[in-house]
């Protein structure tokens, strides 16, 4: 009997998370064709920050930056919200979550892997709104906030998507997942602070929001252009890393519950 | 072409209050549908609600309300109207629908206005909770006009839903237009907030969208302006509208027959 060694164990671990997240990406992500991808990841969050703009500007709320470092931080929310639900119900619409579920691999790395591609994808679209906003805008980028703003961006994707497969947990049990990946889209544009300021949401909103993805790396993000040290950045974002972790526990506890209430149901593939 | 007779006019009021009827039934049990046309608006009104009392216009809450409302009729047309024909197409009736002796455009018009419909219950639900939960005061500037106007934003939204629907029969990607669409929709028109602050060169886009019109004359009746003329103009847009429909239809029609791609998802 041949024992299997640790870096091998590594290797095969990272390439489930890595390849396997690939592939699940390319198959059950529905927005990967190019006028998907544009009209629906580019261009629609786009025209929400010109909209919230426009907003701010005729109601003098606040100036076009806010909205722009605010929308664009949310514009995660689509790929990675919509995006990580897909991943798991799209596995129960096509049949195949049986086959998956029947793999004797972790789950941790099975359903981890399949969050990274969405956070990826989170950050080009972050990346695209900050640039196109920014230079519609007139707004200058400086050089100084760059790695500020890719720490931020990366620590924002992550959590969002950790998110959405918490949400997407719900899609082994619930037929229309979909109702819940909307109305928790909506609730991002309230809740994350994206659209009002600080000084503007009441205290309620405020705690409800501190509990969901965005709203403290929004908060960074905002520190860091008004000039805040790396310090002060980095408390509202391991604040957001909490939270990301809080979501990937609930997600992997869901998804496991879930999967073990099925198999006794025997109500997995049931649509 | 002979006139329509009497027996026609009746076969078509028949065919839209059934349609309508229908689909608004069928509609109201979609639990996606109900997010879109309530819960939705009622976040946006929230924070309408919360952004004009930031911008030291507390005077305009109803207004919030209802522009929030407004942004649900149309992502509910939009959506709605787009995604009936794209769910013929996957529950597999287009073909039906469009090889029936009845004219596809008379089969589409009641879905259309059903859509419209439903987006209603987005201004029924903005408003009422900006009366029960922010104390809101339902004092319209012009009370009497203020229903026919959203009745006018209903049939103009319609009208204008015919169009995206024919637009959508021939695209396979139709949903990545209608997301596409929401928000510029809402800016151009000014549904929230005036188009004043828009640049110069929008104003021809403004002008042309039956929402601009109608949403002007729903904001002039729930805070004082002119109700009827930009209601008749949303009413002459959205027959425009219409009239474009009906011969991207015959178009579209024939092309997804000719090349059988009708049925593609």
């Amino acid at each position: 009997m041949t024992t299997v060694s640790h870096a091998s164990r590594a290797s095969r671990a990272l390439r489930l998370a890595f390849h396997g997240g690939g592939l699940s990406y390319r198959a059950l992500f529905n927005w990967t064709t190019p006028p998907m991808f544009i009209g629906t990841l580019l261009v629609g969050p786009l025209f929400q920050i010109f909209f919230f703009v426009h907003v701010g500007r005729s109601l003098h709320v606040a100036d076009d930056r806010f909205y722009l470092l605010g929308n664009a931080v949310l514009a995660t929310s689509m790929p990675c919200v919509y995006g990580a639900i897909m991943a798991v119900a799209n596995e129960r619409r096509f049949g195949t979550l049986g086959a998956v579920l029947l793999s004797p691999r972790s789950r941790g790395l099975i359903w981890g892997g399949r969050v990274l591609p969405y956070a990826v994808n989170g950050l080009a679209v972050m990346t695209f709104m900050m640039l196109v906003g920014a230079l519609v805008l007139g707004l200058t980028l400086p050089p100084s906030t760059l790695l500020g703003l890719a720490q931020v961006f990366v620590v924002a994707a992550m959590s969002c998507a950790l998110f959405g497969l918490a949400l997407g947990a719900l899609a082994v049990r619930i037929r229309d997942v979909y109702v819940i990946s909307n109305a928790a889209f909506t609730l991002l544009i309230l809740f994350s602070g994206a659209n009002l300021p600080p000084e503007s949401m009441p205290g309620w909103m405020n705690a409800i929001g501190s509990f969901l993805p965005l709203h403290h790396a929004i908060e960074a993000l905002r520190a860091l252009f008004a000039g805040a040290s790396f310090g002060e950045v980095w408390s509202a974002l391991v604040l957001e890393v909490a939270v990301a972790l809080g979501y990937a526990a609930l997600a992997y506890g869901l998804l496991r519950f879930f999967e073990w209430r099925s198999r006794a149901n025997a109500a997995l593939d049931v649509m | 072409m002979a006139l329509p007779t009497r027996r026609d006019v009746h076969r078509f009021w028949r065919l839209m209050a059934v349609g309508v009827r229908t689909h608004v039934l069928y509609l109201s049990r979609s639990g996606l549908e109900l997010v879109m046309a309530v819960f939705a608006p009622i976040v946006f009104a929230t924070l309408a609600v919360y952004l004009f009392r930031a911008g030291d216009q507390p005077d305009r809450l109803l207004q919030a309300a209802v522009g929030a409302g407004l942004m649900g009729v149309w992502s509910a047309v939009l959506f709605g109207g787009g995604g009936a024909i794209q769910e013929q197409r996957w529950m597999g009736t287009l073909e039906t629908l469009v090889a029936a002796p009845t004219r596809l455009s008379l089969v589409l018009l009641p879905i259309t206005f059903a859509t419209a419909v439903v987006g209603m219950y987005s201004l029924i639900a903005t408003v009422a909770w900006g009366v029960v939960l922010f104390g809101i005061p339902l004092t319209p500037a012009s009370p009497l006009l203020f229903v026919p106007a959203m009745l006018v934003c209903v049939v103009a939204l319609g009208m204008m839903g015919l169009l995206m629907a024919a637009t959508f029969v021939l695209l396979r990607n139709a949903n990545s237009l209608a997301n596409g669409l929401e928000y510029p929709v809402w800016m151009f028109s000014g549904v929230l907030v005036s188009t004043a602050t828009l640049p110069e060169w929008t104003r021809p886009i403004t002008w042309a969208l039956p929402t601009s019109w109608a949403a002007r004359a729903v904001q002039a009746a729930t805070g004082g302006g002119e109700v009827v003329w930009p209601s008749a103009v949303a009413l002459g847009l959205g027959l425009a509208y219409v009239a474009l429909a009906l011969v991207a239809l015959v178009w579209v029609e024939r092309r997804a027959r000719g090349t059988g791609t009708l049925a593609l998802t």
